[in-house]
């Protein structure tokens, strides 16, 4: 299992509008950053050097699990997508 | 463009669905709305679906009507280091005969199924609709908006069906604004496409028989699991962790999870397979302690929204939960219309009902298991531990031997520590 082509395995209908918006402000101040690997879908990446957070929100598996580890409340969204978009699961 | 309904279900999962399905019997005018294109499409679980009393009522040929995998007759726990295991297993003739003990089922086709079984009881199945708000008129709820969507619904009482997250009862403020990553887990499973005829020689299986097994040690000594189940031409791999030890453990999910996939006696049992797909979802694990305000003015919670979740380490209960749950909210809706009081008051029948059935009752029993598994030493030592034992009991290498005793009080004295193995020990008997 390749995290990087999650898209060849998990189908998605990606939002242009994303679903979880961060406030990265928070984020340079963490001091736990959890959510970087605990991430199902490695969604987050923090870079050291640039002491910068992105966030991807494509391969989004709308697990909740971000949601939940992050204990600085750093999203001024988190929500699941609009009606039809996001991930569609198959046969799991 | 508003529309008023005699009850608003939100969420089409195993909880929505039956109550939306118990009201629709009965009458009532009821509208289901779900997020995905279609019911199931966002859901994942491990999973074996276990026996459904609430839902064998109602259908009494159940078993034949619901879309099903295979038929568990044989369950085993393994016990994994990075390059050993022992496992048991027991395979048992009434695991192969009706009423069988549980299914391997595919969520995106069983939870279709069951609302389109609330759709032809008469239910109104809205799909594509992320509910993101209640609406309160004098103070009680009365309906909810749907993102991206200007109308409102309406109805004198709302099922928050929601799932784990739960916003609806959030809104509500039937639950806290923010979740104890100690009362959470998160799954994560590959879907591994594979012959039926290689899955039957693997795992000893024939017609429809199935195998689950789960594993501990599997994790790194991340506070978790894994389970293996065998679908008709899939496997279902995963592993659960536990998001208070995960976020803290500087390890992925993915690497864990094709390390789990690379140790060597797991190798052979999915070799030849091709992964399908990959998915997360998290588990409400936190037991009784975990449950919300179930009963608001106009609403009720259900299902994993209610944290409805039972998982005692071997097993992993949760749609029959959500399922009988979905059905006792319904029925306390049919009371509440018959009496015409939408109240707290007036749905309080539903809290009764659940105190009553093996959903709040099990979950009372196990109350002490989640903390009994938040031993990190589960994952890690005891694996060690039973795995060294089992090897040292069968190596046979003409050295004079020692007792069995002495040998589990070798191992257990290298890999736990004998006053942490009673202490252990005595624990776990009192939470179970
Ligand atoms: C890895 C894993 C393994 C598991 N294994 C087992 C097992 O072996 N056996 C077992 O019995 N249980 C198992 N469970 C638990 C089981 O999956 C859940 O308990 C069960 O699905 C709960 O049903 P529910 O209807 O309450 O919630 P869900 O199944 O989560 O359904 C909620 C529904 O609401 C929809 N929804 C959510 N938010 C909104 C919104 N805002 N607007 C509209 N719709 C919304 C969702 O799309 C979804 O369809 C497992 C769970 C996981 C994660
Ligand atoms: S845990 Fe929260 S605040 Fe910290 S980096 Fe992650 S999202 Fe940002
Ligand atoms: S919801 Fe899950 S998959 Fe999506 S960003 Fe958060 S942790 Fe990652």
């Amino acid at each position: 299992m390749n995290i990087d082509e999650i898209f060849d395995n998990t189908s998605f209908t990606i939002d242009r509008e994303a679903h979880i918006v961060l406030d990265y402000d928070v984020c340079t101040g963490c001091d736990n950053r959890g959510c970087v690997n605990s991430c199902p879908a490695r969604c987050y990446s923090w870079s050291e050097d640039e002491q910068k957070m992105t966030f991807v929100h494509d391969g989004c598996l709308e697990c909740g699990t971000c949601y939940v580890v992050c204990h600085r409340n750093a999203f001024t969204r988190w929500r699941y997508p609009r009606g039809g978009f996001g991930v569609a699961y198959r046969m799991t | 463009m508003s529309k008023s309904y005699q009850a608003i279900v939100v969420g089409a999962g195993p909880a929505g669905s039956s109550a939306a399905l118990t009201m629709a019997r009965a009458g009532l005018d009821v509208a289901l709305v779900e997020r995905g294109s279609f019911p199931g499409e966002k859901n994942m679980f491990g999973g074996v679906l276990h026996r459904m009393p609430s839902l064998e009522k109602i259908f009494p040929d159940f078993w034949e009507r619901a879309p099903l995998e295979r038929h568990i007759v044989k369950k085993g726990v393994t016990f994994m280091t990075g390059e050993s295991c022992f496992s048991t297993t027991i395979e048992a003739g009434n695991y192969d005969r009706p009423p069988y003990n549980g299914y391997t089922i595919f969520r995106p086709s069983f939870d279709r199924w069951l609302a389109d079984e609330a759709v032809a009881a008469g239910a109104t199945l809205i799909t594509r609709a992320t509910v993101d708000d209640v609406v309160r008129k004098d103070g009680r709820i009365s309906g909810v908006s749907i993102v991206g969507r200007s109308g409102q619904l309406h109805a004198p009482v709302v099922v928050a069906a929601d799932g784990v997250l739960s916003f609806t009862a959030q809104k509500a403020g039937l639950r806290k604004a923010t979740f104890d990553p100690a009362q959470m887990a998160v799954g994560v499973k590959a879907l591994i496409d594979m012959p039926r005829e290689m899955i039957d020689d693997r795992f000893g299986l024939v017609r429809d028989q199935g195998f689950a097994n789960e594993f501990v040690g599997c994790t790194e000594g991340v506070r978790g699991g894994g389970f293996l189940y065998t679908n008709y031409d899939s496997l279902s791999v995963g592993l659960v962790f536990h998001l208070a030890s995960l976020r803290t453990s500087g390890k992925t999910p993915y690497d864990l999870l094709n390390a789990f996939l690379e140790q060597p006696q797991m190798a052979k049992m999915v070799c030849g397979g091709r992964l399908q797909e990959y998915s997360a979802h998290l588990i409400p694990e936190g037991g009784y302690d975990m449950i919300p305000e179930l009963v608001g003015d106009g609403i009720l919670v259900t299902g994993d929204a209610a944290a409805f979740c039972n998982a005692t380490g071997l097993n992993l209960e949760g749609i029959n939960l959500a399922s009988h749950s979905g059905v006792v909210a319904g029925e306390a809706v049919i009371a509440a219309h018959r009496a015409g009081d939408f109240s707290r008051y007036g749905l309080s029948s539903y809290k009764k009902m659940l105190e009553e059935s093996f959903v709040i009752k099990d979950l009372k029993l196990f109350r002490n298991a989640p903390h009994m598994l938040h031993n990190n030493r589960i994952y890690q030592e005891y694996p060690e531990m039973m795995c060294s034992f089992m090897e040292n009991i069968y190596k046979i290498e003409g050295a004079p031997k020692q007792s069995v005793t002495r040998q589990f009080l070798k191992s257990a004295k290298e890999k736990v520590g004998l006053g942490k193995l009673l202490a252990d020990g005595f624990s776990a008997w009192r939470s179970l």
